[in-house]
C-alpha cells in the first residue's frame, strides 16, 4: 500500500492546502454540471431533469472503480481508505436523517453542498439556505441530550456492503455499475416520456460523451475483475515474512493500546476456555476462511496464538501486520499468568524494573489485584408513587 | 453579454467529480464534505456572541476540545475551496450574478422562506445521519459503507414524498 501518504496526511500546512485545492475542484465540477441552480436540482424530483442522479452515480462509480483499480495493482488499500473514510453505520439516524435531509433538499431546492455552489455563484436563495443549514446544526447541538440515544441506535460499526454479501470489493463493484448503468438508461427513457407529456422536445443526450464513460467504467470494472484473477496479488501474500512479538512486548502493548490489536487464538476451545490472553478472539484452525480476514480493514495487527507457531494460509491473507508470539502460548503463560520469581536482593535496576513490570502485568492478567475496599452503602429511598390509571392491569 | 457557456454533460461532470472524490481518497485518505464544515462555522458564530454557551453545550463544546480555534480544521478550508471553485467556473462561464432561482409563480419572499427552511431541516438532518449528500450519500457511497447506501435511498424517499407539495416552487 502506497496511498495515502500518512506523513503527507499529518503535516497540517500541507493538508490545508489540499483541502482548499480538492474543495475547489468540487465547488467547480458542481457549477460546471449545473448544480448551483435550484431549479436544475429539484428536476430529479419531478423527473424532468435527472441530472443529480446521473452526476451522483457517475461520481459514486468512479471513485469506487478507480480505488478498486488502484487496490489491485497494490497502490492503496481498499478498506484502509474506507476505514479512515466512512463513518461508523448507525442504522436508524440514518435512515431517518436520509429521510429528513431528502425533504430539506426538496424544499430549499438544494442539498448542503450545493447551496455553498449556488451562492458562490450569486444565488441568494443558496445562501439562505447555507444560514439555514448553519442554524438547524446549531437546533441539533443544542438538543443532543435528549437526541443522543437515538443518534446512537442501530450502531453496526463500520459495516460495508461487500461485508455483508462476503464477496471482494471488486465484484460488488461490478455489481453498482451495472445497477448504475441500468438507472441510467431507465433515467433516460423517463425524461423522454415526462418531456413527451409536458409537450417539450427531451433535452438531447448526445451519445459519444455516454459511450465514453460507460465504456471506461465497463472497462475499469472489468481490470478490477481481472486484477482480483491473476496470481500477482497472493504471490506476495505467500511470500509473507511474520514477525514474533516477544511476550513482554505484547503484554506492554496490550496495556497501552489494546484498539491497536487483534489477537486471534488458534489453539482448541478448551484450551483457550481454560487459560487465555485477555481480549483475545478463538477461532478453530478449519474455521479461519469464515472469518473473511482477507476483508478487514488491516488497522489493527493481527497477533496470532499457536501452541507451535505455524501460520496457517488463511491468516496470510490479512491486509495489516502478522505477528506471532515468541514461543507460542507458553511463553506467554510463563511471562503473564505465573508468578515471578522472587527478585534477588543483588538485582540490578533494570531486573528489579523488568520485575516489577511483570509483577504488574501478572496482577493485571491473573485479576490478583487486592479487592477495592467494600463500598458504602449510600442514597435514600424514597417510596414511588402509585400510578392511577392506564396500563393493561389498570 | 454573451450566453453562458452551457452546463457539461451529466455523464462526464459525473466522472470529473469522480476523479476529484478518488484524488481526495488517495491523498489525504478521506472523502469530501460540506455540512461538517458549515457545522463548525455556524457554532463559531455562536461562539463569538456566546461563548459560554457553547462551552456548556456538550455536541458544541466537543468541536472545541482537540483545538480551541473551531475553523482550524480539514473540512472549513474545503468548503473555503467549494466556494472558491464554484466562484470562479461561474464568473468563467458568464453565471456570476446576483438572483433568486425560483419558478414563475413565487414570490422571492416566499422562496427565501422555503430556501431556509429546507435548510434547517437539512442541517438538523445532517447532523443526525453523520453527514450529507457529500460527506455521507457520495463519499460513503464509493466506499460501499452500507449506513451511506442506506442514507441515499432514503434522500431520495424523502425528496420524491415531499416533491408534490411544494411543486408552486417551481412551476
Amino acid at each position: 500500500m502506497t496511498f495515502p501518504f500518512s506523513t503527507l496526511i499529518n503535516h497540517s500546512e500541507f493538508s490545508l492546502i489540499a483541502a482548499v485545492v480538492l474543495g475547489f475542484f468540487f465547488g467547480f465540477v458542481l457549477e460546471r454540471a449545473g448544480f448551483g441552480r435550484a431549479t436544475k436540482l429539484a428536476g430529479q424530483f419531478y423527473l424532468n431533469d435527472m441530472t443529480v442522479f446521473k452526476v451522483m452515480f457517475s461520481a459514486i462509480v468512479t471513485a469506487m472503480l478507480g480505488l478498486v483499480v488502484a487496490d489491485g495493482i497494490g497502490l492503496t488499500s481498499f478498506s484502509a481508505i474506507a476505514t479512515s473514510a466512512a463513518s461508523t453505520t448507525y442504522m436508524w439516524p440514518m435512515l431517518v436523517g436520509g429521510l429528513l435531509l431528502g425533504v430539506g433538499f426538496i424544499v430549499s431546492g438544494y442539498c448542503p453542498g450545493t447551496s455553498l455552489v449556488a451562492a458562490s455563484s450569486g444565488n441568494i436563495d443558496g445562501l439562505f439556505t447555507i444560514v439555514g443549514v448553519g442554524i438547524g446544526s446549531l437546533v441539533f447541538g443544542e438538543f443532543y441530550p435528549s437526541l443522543e440515544s437515538f443518534y446512537l441506535s442501530g450502531d453496526v460499526g463500520q459495516f460495508y456492503l461487500y461485508q455483508w454479501l462476503n464477496v471482494p470489493q471488486a465484484v460488488v463493484a461490478v455489481g453498482v455499475v451495472l445497477m448504475a448503468i441500468g438507472g441510467f438508461v431507465g433515467a433516460e427513457m423517463v425524461e423522454k416520456m415526462m418531456a413527451q407529456k409536458n409537450h417539450q422536445r427531451p433535452e438531447p443526450s448526445p451519445k459519444t460523451p455516454k459511450r465514453l464513460v460507460f465504456a471506461t467504467f465497463a472497462g475499469a470494472a472489468t481490470l478490477g475483475l481481472f486484477l482480483l484473477l491473476i496470481p500477482t496479488k497472493t504471490q506476495p501474500i505467500e511470500a509473507r515474512s511474520v514477525a514474533t512479538l516477544s511476550a513482554e512486548t505484547l503484554a506492554k502493548r496490550l496495556l497501552d493500546e489494546p484498539w491497536k490489536l487483534f489477537v486471534l487464538d488458534i489453539r482448541n476451545r478448551a484450551d483457550f476456555e481454560n487459560k487465555r490472553i485477555a481480549g483475545s478472539q478463538q477461532s478453530d484452525p478449519d474455521n479461519l476462511k469464515n472469518l473473511g480476514l482477507a476483508y478487514r480493514s488491516g488497522t489493527q495487527d493481527l497477533v496470532l496464538i499457536t501452541t507451535d507457531n505455524t501460520v496457517p494460509p488463511e491468516v496470510l491473507h490479512y491486509p495489516g501486520n502478522i505477528y506471532t508470539l515468541a514461543g507460542g502460548f507458553s511463553a506467554w503463560q510463563t511471562f503473564a499468568l505465573e508468578k515471578p520469581k522472587a527478585l534477588s536482593p543483588l538485582a540490578t535496576a533494570t531486573e528489579r524494573a523488568a520485575y516489577a513490570f511483570q509483577s504488574a502485568v501478572y496482577a493485571k492478567m491473573t485479576g490478583t489485584v487486592a479487592a477495592p475496599p467494600p463500598p458504602v452503602a449510600t442514597g435514600t429511598f424514597k417510596p414511588p408513587t402509585k400510578r392511577k390509571g392506564g396500563g393493561c392491569d389498570g | 453579454m454573451n450566453t453562458p457557456t452551457k452546463f457539461w454533460n451529466p455523464y462526464l461532470a459525473g466522472f470529473a467529480l469522480g476523479l476529484v472524490l478518488l484524488a481526495s481518497f488517495l491523498v489525504m485518505g478521506k472523502g469530501l464534505g460540506a455540512s461538517g464544515g458549515v457545522n463548525r462555522v455556524a457554532v463559531f458564530a455562536l461562539d463569538t456572541v456566546a461563548p459560554n454557551h457553547v462551552d456548556n453545550t456538550p455536541y458544541m463544546a466537543r468541536l472545541k476540545s482537540g483545538n480551541p480555534n473551531l475553523l482550524d480544521s480539514y473540512f472549513v478550508f474545503e468548503i473555503l475551496g467549494v466556494f472558491l471553485g464554484g466562484s470562479v467556473s461561474a464568473f468563467a462561464a458568464g453565471r456570476l450574478k446576483r438572483g433568486v432561482i425560483r419558478g414563475p409563480n413565487i414570490t422571492v419572499g416566499k422562496r427565501l422562506m422555503f430556501a431556509v427552511t429546507g435548510g434547517v431541516i437539512m442541517g438538523v438532518a445532517a447532523r443526525l445521519a453523520r453527514g450529507c449528500t457529500s460527506g455521507q450519500a457520495l463519499t460513503g457511497g464509493a466506499i460501499l459503507s452500507v449506513g451511506s447506501w442506506v442514507f441515499m435511498l432514503s434522500v431520495f424517499a424523502g425528496g420524491y414524498a415531499v416533491a408534490y407539495f411544494v411543486r408552486r416552487q417551481w412551476t
